[in-house]
């Protein structure tokens, strides 16, 4: 039997290309879609500091909050979802759990409970739910997904019982959690956090500037000149720190930039990481179309937002899981007509993005 | 210049989709030695990764290209591309070597992605307490 040595897991790159001016353009919805944002990165070329408008809305992300040893179950609480899962725009997700080894927990703010459990946990907890669409010949994982709106889930329903239940006795899971409420922030939370040991943390803002960068020509043109890998490589090799000057017979390493390309004397990388927001990320894109709307030396600015790798859910809720990388992210190149490409990835253990 | 009544083409919008279709590979990995004062510059680290290759995959394997992106010597900890065909090869190799100039060695790959911005958005990074 032979094998092949060739062969990789599967990878997705759609690419979009459009403007926001344009009446079928969803880039709204496509970000409103992720919901769990581990961190966005943005380039602003021929830029020395952060403009202040942006400056002030990066620092403004909304604050979340870390509860330790939350049990599960209290997510259930009759006051918590009346004041504000209820309400919608709650986001939680488990904090340390991997999703290939450990069980995994979400809430989106759509009123959604999601769990990635394996299999042992999931026949104890007794809750309907659906094998892991990406494990095939041995089912190993399990997903539960329930949808706290639903009349059955009404405090006291059968539904909300079997499930408290199995979350109060049969399964007691407990886990680190993020918390975050939009708008509002901590005010319909406090009930839940006065219970337990909890900390407010704001999104980590960190700013590098660059000197003498690499770039490609014309990012924005139509069509592209380039090939949105090589983009990708060239945005992932600056937000590393990885030189793109070698020559074709360095030892080390080849990589370089794509061609044709032209020197920025200057640029400047700003990054915020934390449970950060889908609408805190429509704020800024609308922030930076204003900023690109001013004369520029460049006209161009890049933005990458990054989901949770160990996050239950994807884009729109589907399921997510982590084969090698649980990559899931997307690259926003803005131009200053109000034309955008977008690039959005997934990985193996993922459906098609929006 | 283009003639003033001649009027702006109207937005477009066009979507691609690509499926397996990054020519790289790139992994972090991390070398764990078991003296961990040892230091290596990042060509010993290249030549070490060759050597694993070749003693697996003998010279035609050797031969597989690959580069390192970027090399910390103070946690050894690499970036490293390769062409997604031979990431299998690659990783096996990282995977089988155990020995670094007498010593027992093994690397830790941390992250492997066909997209170099992945591994710099990793959330199992965040660091909270």
């Amino acid at each position: 039997m032979s094998v092949d040595l060739d062969h990789t897991p599967r990878c997705l790159l759609v690419s979009d290309r459009s403007s926001f001016l344009h009446e079928k353009n969803r880039i709204n919805s496509q970000v409103e879609q992720l919901n769990f944002n581990y961190k966005v990165s943005l380039l602003l070329p021929e830029c020395g500091s952060t403009p202040s408008h942006l400056d002030s809305m990066l620092n403004n992300f909304s604050t979340f909050y870390l509860i330790r040893k939350l049990p599960i179950y209290e997510l259930l609480d009759k006051r918590f979802l009346e004041t504000a899962v209820y309400q919608g725009c709650v986001y939680g997700l488990s904090y340390r759990t991997r999703i290939d080894e450990d069980i995994c927990v979400a809430l989106m703010p759509n009123g959604h409970l999601c769990l990635s459990l394996d299999k042992d946990s999931f026949q104890v907890l007794g809750v309907e739910g659906k094998a892991s669409r990406f494990s095939h010949r041995t089912k190993s994982r399990y997903v539960v997904s329930v949808d706290m709106t639903e009349s059955s889930m009404v405090p006291g329903g059968r539904g909300y019982l079997r499930l408290l239940t199995g979350l109060k006795s049969r399964l007691p899971l407990k886990s680190d959690f993020l918390l975050s409420h939009h708008p509002g922030g901590g005010a319909s939370l406090q009930a839940l956090l006065s219970r337990y040991d909890w900390s407010e943390h704001k999104p980590e803002v960190s700013t590098h500037a660059l000197t003498c960068l690499s770039c490609p020509t014309q990012l924005t043109s139509i069509p592209p000149n380039f090939d949105p890998h090589s983009f990708l490589e060239w945005l992932g090799a600056v937000d590393a720190d990885i030189s793109c000057e070698n020559s074709s017979c360095s030892f080390l390493s080849s990589l370089a930039c794509p061609e044709p390309k032209t020197m920025l004397s200057q640029a400047l990388r700003v990054s915020v990481c934390g449970l950060l927001l889908p609408q805190d990320i429509l704020r800024l894109i609308q922030e930076i179309r204003c900023y690109l709307d001013q004369p520029q030396l460049q006209s161009w600015v890049a933005l990458t937002v990054h989901g949770f790798v160990d996050s239950p859910v994807s884009w729109g809720g589907r399921e997510h899981g982590a084969l090698r990388g649980g990559e899931n992210f997307y690259t926003l190149l803005m131009g200053e007509d109000h034309t955008y490409h977008l690039h959005l990835v997934t990985g193996a253990h993922d459906t098609c993005p929006p | 210049m283009k003639p003033a009544d001649q009027k702006d083409e109207s937005p477009v919008y066009q979507r691609v989709v690509l499926k397996n279709a990054s020519p790289y590979h790139y992994m972090k990995v991390c070398l764990v030695l078991e003296n961990e004062s040892t230091r290596l510059s990042a060509v010993e680290l290249k030549q070490f990764i060759i050597t694993g290759l070749k003693s697996l995959y003998g010279e035609v394997g050797a031969a597989l290209n690959f580069d390192v992106l970027k090399y910390d010597a103070d946690t050894l900890t690499a970036f490293l591309r390769v062409y997604s065909r031979g990431l299998v090869k690659l990783w096996s190799s990282l995977t089988l070597l155990g020995s670094y100039q007498n010593q027992a060695c093994a690397f830790r790959v941390l992250q492997v992605s066909p997209f170099l911005l992945a591994l710099t958005g990793n959330s199992r990074e965040l660091q909270l307490d």
